[in-house]
């Protein structure tokens, strides 16, 4: 998948989707650009978390103007190839956590670049010599490699995690290091660098429990690469979605929302060295082992969430739960077959609930209604789950306008359109967006969707129904009463 | 039903007399033949109910998947459908091979229902298909016994027995989206319009039964049915000298265009011209001309001697055509009779010349008790009603009466047939029936025998009132002697309503049975198998569904699927793989191929294996759960029809022990255990036990203490309760060793030196 396509709207936007409008921004630039090194990064601490199945990096770095005027725009490279697997890119102010306006935009750069950059525009340029305290969050998808790629039905799994010691700037960097928060102390490989590399002569990495510790570096220059790698235990599924299509149908009518995700999973873990053995899988599910197999999936719902389904292309799978009491509703799926590394498995769930629980009326608009939906839900497990592409579709009722929507996920695309179904004459205005390399923790992020619904298109269909009926009626009464007999009338008047 | 005959002094009197009665009773009439319609889908919904909206067994997936090509493809590329993915490597041409007419209905409703924006599932219309169209056999089946008999409750009747009666119901549950589900409808209706042509003679319902005719022809094999029926009908009346203008106009007619739509199916074709089976339609074709000929001649001459001669000379021209049929059948120009056909009249047949239809437990002969159980209380009031067909006996009941004998014979032949058998049934056990109805519920007391002696003659053109004695009188024809006393009726309350508390109990008790038949026995989707847990809740088996979708998710998009062809339909469906061969049964060879694979040692199996490119086997076996449809006890028919081709590499006879028995435990012939099968079905089996307590559930035998070893194959997927066992054929070894080779090897077992050393042993000399 091309990259470069993407354009990505701001991190806080309000866009109008009516307008079918995309807030794109498009920075062309030939692949000798290198960013002016008008920042310098004064200290830099990298932290790694690789207690999921994506790490999850967090930059915090002290930024400096140390050009003449003020700068507004700083770069943030990655390798190629790379960027396409970095999602969830948020930067915020350290000192000031509420501060909001950053913006970030991935640079398009003609395809023989090595390194391609994220953009990320300061809310307020930084005046010269001034220092500014950046915290830069990613995640990196796919990035963990079982290692071995093959393994028995109940061994251990170990991950292989390849990284820079560096932490990736377009600047220099006068001081850094970069922490790992591994989730084992089972850590059989990883890459020593010799003691003079490091700041303070010691031994490279540092190891205290589960966290490791590359540096601290002295002064770097831009670019500056040290590969490493580390191998740790992680026998756990490593669960990636090609894709996620969600639709949310709001019903007025109905006073209902249904929500429904169609899921494409595969485990990216280990694959079986063997082919699988039900009498292993039988014996171990007696004392249940840490498995790099993928067994079940638990979907928390809204509290309220009804009448939920499972199903795949070949029809229902028994094998799933449902608990819902005032205080939760949980749906515990069990996939037909245990999703063993390599595998892949397909599904689609679905649920309804109260719109009442989801949608506002404006105060003093009466035709202007405000709905609160989760951007997708998808299952949560203790692992993480990674999406390579997410995509919502709102399905509001027919005739609704003046649609706009705002979510804090990081979006690529947003049509709408019309979506035909159940009589509609017109067809319902849906809302669809994309977003790209998505995690499970954003699970709980929000859209709001503001639409104006008018007491008129309420009575669209009952109407057209009520006209088309009638209809149905007048032409029987009239092809009733010809007389298209050939002979004679029989009938004597 | 009939008790329309009210108090005339009662208010509501006015709405059962004179037009406002006649509207009464079409409106009540129209909404009771609406409960009944209601009734038949609803009494075949259990399975999706208690299951889920699924399709049943195993043709109905070649269907279902077919109709979805339909709809993705379009219709002139479902015409021309080539598949490469099943009968690897051959194909199949599957558009001139099948009966289009059901999927190109379930693909229309699509459609509607598309124009009208409604989102309906494909597979939400195929598994609905068959009740609704079992509602409009009921309204069929009225409309038909309504032609057959005066008594205004005989068609209602028979619209309630034909909509849940459990001979139809047993392949016309929801789910059960096979050619029968829409088949039977057209077969009902077709004779209907045809009894409704011959009656008035026009042209215009001998098109209509030409048309229909042609749709039963584009949905359903057994459309030779009403090829005969229709012609032999035709016969018979010609031959009871009931030849009538509008005989012949409404067979003409329906000869004509009936043959030529039915020629429009490309797996049709020319076979009405050509088979044997269609010859009979020909013959009466032609012989109906001569008669209408003779009869135009008799009209212009009237001599007995003319007459005579000239039966004499139809006489000479039927033996010359049907001489000329055998010459040309025995020249080859026209097909002979095809092996099922045969197997019709001789029901040891197959198995002795074709093992693959006898394979087949629907080709089997009825057992006795089938027909109680599939038609309950019918079955004894069928002969009645057909008895009553001869007190009456116009053109129509002689339709009933040749169609309940054929039928009749025929249901006893091939289990399967039983379908045809059950609208006949309903129609004559609903005169039947009626007829006691009639009689015994007409509350008030009949009149003088003085007064009803001289209507007893009379037509029944009462006044539009509803008198049922009347009626009844005009039913009983004078000719009849035992009938000339006039019908006078009951006058005892006693009698009156201890017959209609027995019609009512019985009618009760034939609900009864047939709701628990369909609920117990024609409900089982048999792709999910359902248990119950010792807590009483219902546990779903759903192996074959996660064997299948392992396969579709977790395999190449190409990779072939070897298993016996009972599956085939269902790996195209479900598991969306290439298959070698399935339910078509087109090719003997190929299905004996695949016998030979599984009945042979692994050294044979699996070149025939590899030549055929087969990626994956895929087996049944029950031994875990007590399954007994598994591959293991069907495993005789993949000797037999292998050894119908390979006579001398498989033999049916080493499969059995000395003493005759077919057994899997120690006592197994060797055949047995180096079986592909029996390898497959037990692999790894035993390690599911404490050494040496291997337990087969089905046989209910103890295995041997070591399980077979497989070399060329290997264990890729076991489904929860070992239903469904999928092995991967290893490729070929990388030192050119044979996998047994190897696997001594690999185990670090010494190479055997036997067949290196040749001829004694010479002393070494320097």
């Amino acid at each position: 998948m091309r990259l470069f396509n993407w354009a990505l709207v701001a991190l806080t936007s309000l866009a109008s989707a009516d307008s079918n409008l995309t807030h794109e921004s498009r920075n062309i630039l030939p692949s000798t650009f290198k960013p002016a090194q008008h920042f310098r990064n004064v200290n830099l601490v990298r932290n790694i978390n690789l207690e999921k199945s994506f790490p999850r990096e967090t930059i915090n770095v002290v930024i400096e103007n140390i050009d003449n005027a003020p700068q507004q725009e700083y770069f943030l490279p990655f390798e190629q190839g790379s960027i396409g697997r970095v999602g969830g890119l948020e930067v915020k102010d350290k000192k000031e956590p509420e501060r909001t306006g950053f913006v970030v935009d991935v640079v398009e750069v003609d395809p023989y670049s090595t390194t391609e950059y994220y953009k990320i525009t300061l809310p307020t340029p930084l005046p010269s010599k001034q220092q500014l305290t950046l915290s830069i969050t990613y995640y990196a998808l796919s990035a963990l490699t079982p290692l071995p790629a093959q393994i028995g039905q109940t061994d251990k799994q170990y991950v292989l995690h390849t990284f820079s010691a560096y932490a990736p700037s377009a600047y220099t960097t006068s001081k850094q290091k970069t922490k790992l928060k591994l989730p084992t102390v089972d850590v059989p490989d990883a890459t020593t660098l010799p003691p003079e590399l490091n700041a303070e002569g010691k031994e490279d990495p540092q190891k205290q429990g589960t966290s490791f510790t590359y540096g601290p570096y002295n002064e770097l220059p831009a670019g500056a690469v040290q590969e490493v790698s580390v191998r740790y235990d992680f026998t756990k599924p490593l669960v990636h979605g090609k894709l996620l299509e969600r639709d949310v149908e709001v019903s007025h009518w109905g006073n209902n929302v249904a929500f429904e995700e169609r899921h494409w999973l595969t485990n990216r873990a280990a694959t079986l060295k063997n082919h699988f053995s039900r009498v292993t899988y039988a014996q171990s599910a007696y004392y249940n082992p840490p498995s790099s197999a993928l067994k079940e999936l638990r979907f928390p719902l809204a509290v309220g969430s009804a009448d939920p389904y499972f199903v795949d292309d070949i029809g229902n799978v028994s094998t799933s739960r449902f608990r819902s009491n005032m205080r939760e509703a949980n749906l515990e799926l069990k996939p037909r077959y245990p999703i063993f590394g390599g595998w892949n498995y397909s599904f689609k769930v679905g649920w309804n609930s109260d719109l009442k629980e989801f949608l506002r009326r404006v105060k003093g608009a009466s035709n202007t209604y405000v709905l609160k939906v989760p951007f997708f839900e998808g299952p949560k497990q203790a692992e993480g789950v990674e999406y390579e592409r997410v995509v919502t579709r709102i399905i509001l009722p027919e005739g609704a306008k003046n649609i706009k929507f705002s979510t804090t996920i990081t979006l690529t695309s947003n049509t709408t359109s019309l979506h035909r179904t159940f009589m509609d004459t017109m067809g319902r205005t849906s809302l669809e967006l994309t977003a790209l390399n998505v995690v499970d923790e954003f699970r709980e992020r929000d859209l709001v969707v503001t639409y104006e619904y008018p007491f008129s298109a309420r009575f669209r269909k009952p109407l057209v129904i009520f006209g088309g009926l009638m209809a149905v009626f007048a032409v029987s009464w009239v092809l009733g009463n010809l007389d298209v007999s050939i002979g004679r009338k029989q009938k004597s008047v | 039903m009939a008790v329309t005959a009210t108090n005339s002094d009662s208010p509501t009197s006015i709405f059962f007399k004179g037009e406002t009665g006649r509207n009464t009773r079409g409106l009540l009439r129209l909404i009771i033949l609406c409960t009944i319609a209601a009734a038949a889908v609803a009494s075949r919904l259990f399975s999706v109910i208690r299951f889920e909206s699924i399709i049943h067994e195993f043709d109905p997936w070649f269907n279902f998947r077919a109709t979805k090509y339909l709809i993705q493809h379009g219709f002139y590329n479902f015409w021309d459908w080539f598949d490469d993915r099943t009968w690897h490597p051959l194909g199949r041409v599957t558009g001139g091979t099948l009966y289009p007419g059901l999927m190109v209905t379930s693909g229309a409703i699509y459609h509607f229902l598309r124009f009208l924006t409604l989102p309906v599932d494909i597979r939400n219309i195929c598994v609905l298909l068959a009740p609704a169209f079992s509602g409009l056999t009921a309204f069929a089946t009225y409309l038909l016994t309504s032609e057959m008999s005066d008594s205004p409750s005989a068609g209602l009747l028979a619209a309630c027995f034909m909509g849940i009666t459990p001979g139809y119901i047993s392949r016309s549950v929801a789910g059960s989206y096979d050619n029968e589900a829409i088949a039977i409808f057209l077969l009902v209706f077709t004779f209907y319009l045809w009894i409704k042509a011959v009656k008035v003679g026009s042209v215009m319902w001998g098109g209509l039964t030409a048309l229909f005719y042609g749709y039963m022809v584009s949905a359903w094999g057994g459309y030779v049915f009403i090829t005969n029926l229709i012609p032999l009908h035709a016969f018979v009346l010609i031959c009871m000298g009931r030849f009538s203008p509008r005989l012949y106009v409404s067979y003409t007619t329906w000869y004509a265009l009936g043959t030529l739509a039915s020629m429009q199916i490309p797996f049709v074709g020319f076979l009405p011209i050509r088979s044997s089976d269609h010859m009979s339609a020909l013959g009466i074709f032609g012989l109906i001309q001569l008669v209408g000929f003779t009869e135009y001649i008799r009209a212009q001459l009237p001599s007995k001697q003319f007459q005579t001669l000239l039966r004499a000379m139809v006489l000479i021209v039927f033996g010359v055509a049907f001489g000329g049929l055998v010459l040309l059948t025995v020249s080859g120009t026209i097909a002979p009779w095809s092996g099922r056909f045969y197997s019709l009249w001789d029901t040891g047949y197959a198995k002795i010349h074709i093992p693959i239809i006898a394979s087949v437990s629907e080709h089997q002969p009825t057992a006795w008790p089938a027909f109680f159980f599939d038609l309950n209380m019918l079955i004894w009031l069928f002969p009645a009603g057909v008895y009553m067909c001869f007190r009456n006996l116009r053109d129509e009941q002689v339709f009933v009466v040749i169609y309940a004998v054929l039928s009749s014979y025929f249901a006893g032949v091939m289990v399967r047939l039983m379908l045809t058998l059950t609208p006949i049934v309903c129609v004559a056990a609903a005169m039947a029936l009626s007829q006691i109805l009639d009689t015994f519920l007409v509350a008030e007391a009949p009149a003088e025998p003085s007064g009803d002696a001289t209507k007893a003659n009379g037509s029944a053109s009462s006044n539009g009132s509803a008198n049922i004695k009347d009626k009844l009188n005009s039913a009983i024809p004078e000719s009849l002697r035992s009938t000339k006393a006039p019908l006078v009726g009951i006058y005892s309350y006693l009698s009156k309503s201890l017959t209609a508390g027995a019609v009512t109990a019985y009618l009760l008790l034939f609900v009864l049975h047939c709701t628990w038949v369909t609920s117990n026995a024609y409900s089982s989707p048999s792709v999910v198998l359902a248990s119950r847990l010792p807590d009483g809740s219902q546990h779903i088996i759903d192996d074959y569904r996660e064997a299948y979708y392992w396969l579709r998710q977790n395999t190449k998009q190409d990779a072939k699927v070897m298993s016996w062809w009972d599956y085939g339909y269902q790996i195209g469906g479900m598991a969306d793989r290439p298959t070698l061969v399935d339910n078509n049964t087109w090719n003997n060879t190929h299905i004996a191929t695949v016998g030979k694979a599984m009945s042979s040692r692994e050294e044979v199996s699996y070149p025939i294996m590899r030549q055929h490119e087969v990626d994956y086997v895929l087996v049944v076996f029950g031994g875990l759960l007590g399954y007994s449809g598994d591959d293991i006890n069907k495993f005789l028919w993949m000797v037999r029809i292998a050894e119908g081709i390979w006579p001398d590499e498989v033999k049916e006879r080493d499969f059995f022990t000395a003493r005759g028995e077919y057994r899997v435990d120690d006592e197994a012939t060797p055949t047995m255990k180096n079986s592909l099968m029996y390898k497959m079905s037990y692999y790894n089996y035993n390690s599911l036990f404490p050494a040496g307590q291997a337990q087969d559930r089905v046989r209910g035998s103890k295995l041997p203490a070591t399980g077979p070893e497989l070399s060329t194959l290997e264990e890729a997927f076991t489904s929860e309760n070992w239903i469904i066992r999928i092995y991967k054929v290893k490729d070929l070894d990388n030192l050119g060793r044979t996998h047994q080779e190897a696997g001594a090897f690999g185990k670090g077992n010494k190479r055997k030196k036997g067949g290196k050393r040749r001829g004694a042993r010479v002393l070494r000399v320097d």
